[in-house]
C-alpha cells in the first residue's frame, strides 16, 4: 500500500525486514547509529553493522565531519559500495539515524534508507537481537571528489544572510529550548551554551510533531498540515532547519526533504551550541 | 585510591587494565547485571529517594538498606530509557559501596570514575557519568541528616 510519501522508497517498514532479514541481498547493509554510545554492543539487528555518530563521523580535531579519505576507510571496512543501500536506524525515534544519513548524503551516498520507527519498534515487536558483529569482506569505497555541503548543509554566514533575507527557519528544539528557559533537551544536562533563545523569525516546531507514539512517521496529510498549513514552509523555496548540534534537525530535514519532497532544505548543525555561544549573534526570545 | 572501599578498588583494579574493546564488554556485563539490584519485596528500606531530574534520561529511584551497625547497601530502580553506562555504573557502584558507612560515602572523591569508563566514553558522556554516585551521595547526605535530627530529638 502506497504511503503518499514524494519518495516512499526512501522508507523501510520494520515488518517487510524482519521477513526479509535472513534473505537480504549482499547490496543492502544495516546501520545502527545511537545516541547511547554503548547501545548496540547491548544487542542488535542481526547483520547490522555499527556507526558511531561521534567517533566515526565528526572529526576528532576540527568541529567538522570526516574528510572524504576517511569516509571511504568507514565505507570499506563495513563492505560498502557506492551501489550499497544503507538502511539505517537507531534509538530516539531515529534522530541519529537521520544524523548519519545525512552525513552519508553529504558525500553523495544518497543509496539510502530509515527503517522506520527504529530500534524501539524493532524491540517492542518482540523481534531478534543479537550480540554477534557481523563481518563483511572489505570493500575499496572510492574516495569521494568532494563533500557536498553546499547541497544539504548551511553555516553560520549563510543563516545570517537567509534571515536577513527573511527565508523561513525552523527550529526543531523542545519548546522550552526555543523560549530560552532550557539550553539543552529537557531532561539531559543544562550545559553547552552560554545563551538561550532562538535564532530571530524562526518558527518552532518541535522534531517530534513528525512522529507518532511508537517512533514511526505520521501520513503525508499529517506532516503537509504540519509543515506547510501550520508552519507555511514552501515545497519549492529553501528551508532551514536547526536544533543544538543538528541532530535533531536531521530528522525534520529528512521529513521535508523525502517524506514531503520539499525541493531545498538545509541543515545548519551548527546549530544553537554554535549560534548560542557566537560572539555579536542575534537572538531573540 | 585510599579513601575508597576495598570492593570498588577491587572493581577499579579491574578495569584499569582492560583495552577499550574489553572495557566497553565490562560495561555491559555490569549494565546486564544492574536489574539485581533493583528494589526487592518484603525489603524494608531507612530512606527512599525516587526522581527524575535534569540530568538523567529516566527516573532513578535509591532505596538505602542499613544495618546495626548502620552500614548501608543500595537498592537502584531504573526507569526504562536510562542509559546503559548509567546501568552499568549503577552496578558497579551498587556492588562497590555495598557495607560502607553513609559518612564514607559522602566523602568519596569521584575522580575514580575516568579509570573504570575509560578516556574516550569519558569525554562523551562526561556528565551522565556522575549521575549515580551523585545520587548515592545525596541519599547518604539524606540518611545523616535524618539521623542527625533524631538523635537531637532522642537527647
Amino acid at each position: 500500500m502506497s504511503t503518499g510519501y514524494v519518495f516512499e522508497e526512501k522508507i523501510v517498514e520494520i515488518e517487510w525486514l524482519a521477513q526479509n532479514l535472513n534473505s537480504l541481498a549482499p547490496d543492502i547493509r544495516i546501520i545502527e547509529s545511537n545516541e547511547d554510545v554503548l547501545l548496540y554492543d547491548t544487542g542488535h539487528i542481526p547483520g547490522a553493522v555499527h556507526i558511531d555518530w561521534r567517533k566515526d563521523l565528526q572529526d576528532p580535531i576540527i568541529r567538522d565531519y570526516i574528510s572524504a579519505e576517511k569516509f571511504a576507510e568507514l565505507c570499506s571496512r563495513n563492505g560498502i559500495t557506492p551501489h550499497t543501500t544503507c538502511i539505517f536506524y537507531g534509538d530516539k525515534s531515529n534522530w541519529w539515524a537521520c544524523y548519519a544519513l545525512w552525513a552519508f548524503e553529504l558525500f553523495d551516498h544518497k543509496k539510502s534508507k530509515i527503517l522506520n520507527g527504529g530500534r524501539d519498534k524493532w524491540i517492542k515487536l518482540g523481534l531478534p537481537l543479537t550480540k554477534e558483529k557481523p563481518s563483511f569482506e572489505r570493500t575499496h569505497y572510492p574516495v569521494p571528489s568532494k563533500r557536498m555541503d553546499e547541497d544539504i548543509r548551511i553555516f553560520y554566514n549563510g543563516v545570517l544572510d537567509f534571515l536577513k533575507a527573511k527565508g523561513p527557519l525552523i527550529d526543531v528544539r523542545s519548546p522550552g529550548e526555543y523560549s530560552g528557559e532550557l539550553l539543552h533537551m529537557p531532561e539531559y544536562p543544562q550545559e553547552g551554551v552560554l545563551r538561550g533563545g532562538h535564532i530571530p523569525g524562526a518558527k518552532s516546531v518541535p522534531w517530534k510533531t513528525a512522529v507518532k507514539e511508537d517512533g514511526t512517521f505520521k501520513s503525508i496529510a499529517e506532516l503537509r498540515d504540519i509543515y506547510e498549513k501550520q508552519a507555511g514552509l514552501d515545497p519549492e523555496k529553501e528551508t532551514v532547519v536547526y536544533c543544538r548540534i543538528g541532530e535533531r534537525s536531521s530528522h525534520t530535514w529528512f521529513v521535508l526533504k523525502y517524506l514531503l519532497g520539499h525541493k531545498n532544505v538545509k541543515n545548519y548543525d551548527g546549530s544553537w551550541t554554535e549560534w548560542g555561544n557566537k560572539v555579536g549573534a542575534p537572538i531573540e526570545r | 585510591m585510599e579513601e575508597l572501599p576495598k570492593a570498588l578498588k577491587d572493581i577499579i583494579s579491574t578495569f584499569e587494565v582492560l583495552g577499550e574493546e574489553e572495557r566497553r564488554e565490562m560495561l555491559i556485563a555490569y549494565s546486564e547485571a544492574a536489574p539485581q539490584f533493583s528494589p526487592k519485596e518484603g525489603e524494608s528500606y531507612v530512606l527512599t529517594d525516587v526522581r527524575k531530574d535534569e540530568e538523567c534520561t529516566d527516573t532513578v529511584g535509591v532505596y538505602l538498606i542499613s544495618d546495626e551497625e548502620g552500614k548501608v547497601n543500595f537498592r537502584i530502580h531504573l526507569g526504562p530509557h536510562v542509559q546503559t553506562l548509567t546501568k552499568a555504573m549503577t552496578s558497579i557502584l551498587c556492588q562497590g559501596l555495598s557495607g560502607s558507612l553513609p559518612e564514607q560515602i559522602v566523602n568519596i572523591p569521584s575522580t575514580f570514575i575516568s579509570k573504570i569508563v575509560g578516556g574516550e566514553l569519558f569525554r562523551v558522556r562526561s556528565q551522565t557519568v556522575y549521575y549515580v554516585l551523585g545520587r548515592m551521595k545525596s541519599a547518604c547526605k539524606q540518611l545523616i541528616n535524618k539521623k542527625t535530627i533524631e538523635n537531637g530529638q532522642v537527647h
